[in-house]
């Protein structure tokens, strides 16, 4: 994902902008936090004035949403803050309204923001995934040591949305007051959180208070950490969580990067051995057989040549094909 | 389950275009921005990276959850010769 480090960054700083987007309602305005440059994927925190009245549609992109403060009607279920919603792409929400206006947090995951009107969803939805749940109210808190190693004992989650086969997660998390972990961490993915409320600590980049917000890349430096009175926030990853903790504030993401191939060589030798040799480096990595293998269920066997689980499609020249039968590739 | 479709192929407007080159451009000053503070922040970073060594030969370095390691004040890090302490990376191992 093409976004660039936006670390700190306050949305308390920046004036609201009114959207111009077809599609979407006069009385909806927004702060843009982070912008993928190739995809148009965004997070912004938008106001919905009193009054806002969103026709039913959808979007081209999967979304998240969460509200921050304030009442969003959407169809008969009335939001208030810390409700969460994701939403598929093409999934038709009904008409959205706010008496009073809300603050809401808007993820584009995959595509520029849009609005589709339509009281049906798109052929290609995957309705199933759609789900939404008042966080704040519904959820327990729990330990936030979803990964090894761990984050300090005072971290705690809600775990909002997960995909199964990449490990992106949506979350919530919240600092204790007097939390305090000393070691820098980095990850293998980006790492992205929006303060719902309260403010925390990190070594490289001071206070990140209410409304601060930050889009990190993977590999880069961050920690300790502390929370002089707790914080609670809304965090993404864009792929498995892992923990890489050290001390050395002075590594690059390159020699952070190799550290962790270095780890992976020491924890999956074979595994990494063949990853690196030849002929495997296909751009979106190898076939996964659950994904392309014949069901009783198809109609025909065809080569998957939709969408990836990363949002390319593999229908494209990328140095070789899969009809072959000399290639490694091949596949009947 | 399956996760094929989390985009949707459609035609991208003019318009949309022209929004998204503003936004693209809005972005770079912000990212200018955060990286000219955090640049400013750099003395003080030497501050709390002297008292994070400190709290390590004290009272630990958590190397998973709770569990504390006291680091030797020997195994502490040499700051590399002429690395200029940098925290923002534009794009991260992919813009070094």
């Amino acid at each position: 994902m093409a976004r660039p480090h936006i670390e700190p960054f306050c949305d308390r700083d920046v004036h609201f902008k009114n959207m111009k987007l077809p599609g979407f309602s006069s009385g909806m305005s927004y702060k843009m936090l982070s912008l993928d440059n190739d995809t148009g994927a965004c997070s912004m925190t938008v106001q919905l004035a009193g009054g806002y009245q969103q026709p039913p549609g959808f979007s081209w992109s999967e979304m998240e949403m969460i509200v921050i403060e304030g009442e969003l009607q959407v169809g008969e279920k009335v939001c208030r803050k810390g409700h969460y919603f994701y939403i598929p792409a093409g999934y038709a929400m009904p008409m959205m309204t706010t008496q009073q206006g809300c603050l809401v947090l808007m993820m584009y995951n995959t595509g520029e923001p849009s609005l589709e009107p339509s009281t049906q969803h798109h052929a290609l939805a995957q309705v199933d995934l759609f789900h939404n749940i008042d966080s704040y109210m519904d959820l327990p808190w729990a330990m936030g040591n979803v990964t090894k190693p761990s984050v300090a004992a005072g971290c705690l989650i809600k775990l909002l949305n997960y995909n199964p086969i990449s490990h992106a997660m949506t979350f919530l998390y919240c600092m204790t007051p007097a939390f305090k972990q000393d070691n820098i961490s980095y990850h293998d993915c980006a790492e992205e959180s929006y303060h719902l409320w309260g403010t925390s600590w990190m070594m490289q980049f001071g206070e990140v208070p209410t409304g601060g917000y930050f889009w990190r890349p993977a590999y880069i430096n961050h920690g300790a950490f502390a929370s002089e009175y707790g914080c609670i926030a809304l965090g993404r990853v864009d792929s498995k969580l892992f923990n890489y903790f050290h001390y050395n504030p002075w590594s690059t993401p390159i020699e952070n990067q190799n550290r962790a191939g270095a780890r992976l060589y020491q924890r999956d030798p074979l595994l990494y051995k063949w990853a690196i040799s030849y002929d495997h480096n296909h751009p979106h990595g190898p076939e996964d057989f659950e994904q392309t293998m014949q069901r009783r269920g198809d109609s025909g066997h065809e080569h998957d040549n939709e969408h990836h689980s990363d949002g390319t499609r593999h229908d494209h020249w990328h140095g070789h094909n899969h009809h072959n039968p000399d290639s490694p590739h091949h596949h009947d | 389950m399956t996760f094929k479709n989390l985009f949707i192929e459609h035609d991208v407007t003019p318009e949309v275009k022209a929004w998204l080159e503003e936004e693209i451009a809005e972005q770079e000053e912000r990212y200018l921005a955060v990286e000219g503070a955090m640049a400013d922040l750099a003395p003080m970073r030497e501050k709390w990276y002297q008292e994070f060594f400190d709290r390590l030969t004290k009272h630990g370095f958590n190397q998973d959850g709770d569990d504390k390691i006291v680091i030797k004040s020997s195994d502490l890090p040499v700051k590399p010769e002429g690395r200029e302490d940098k925290v923002v990376w534009k794009y991260g191992i992919d813009g070094e």
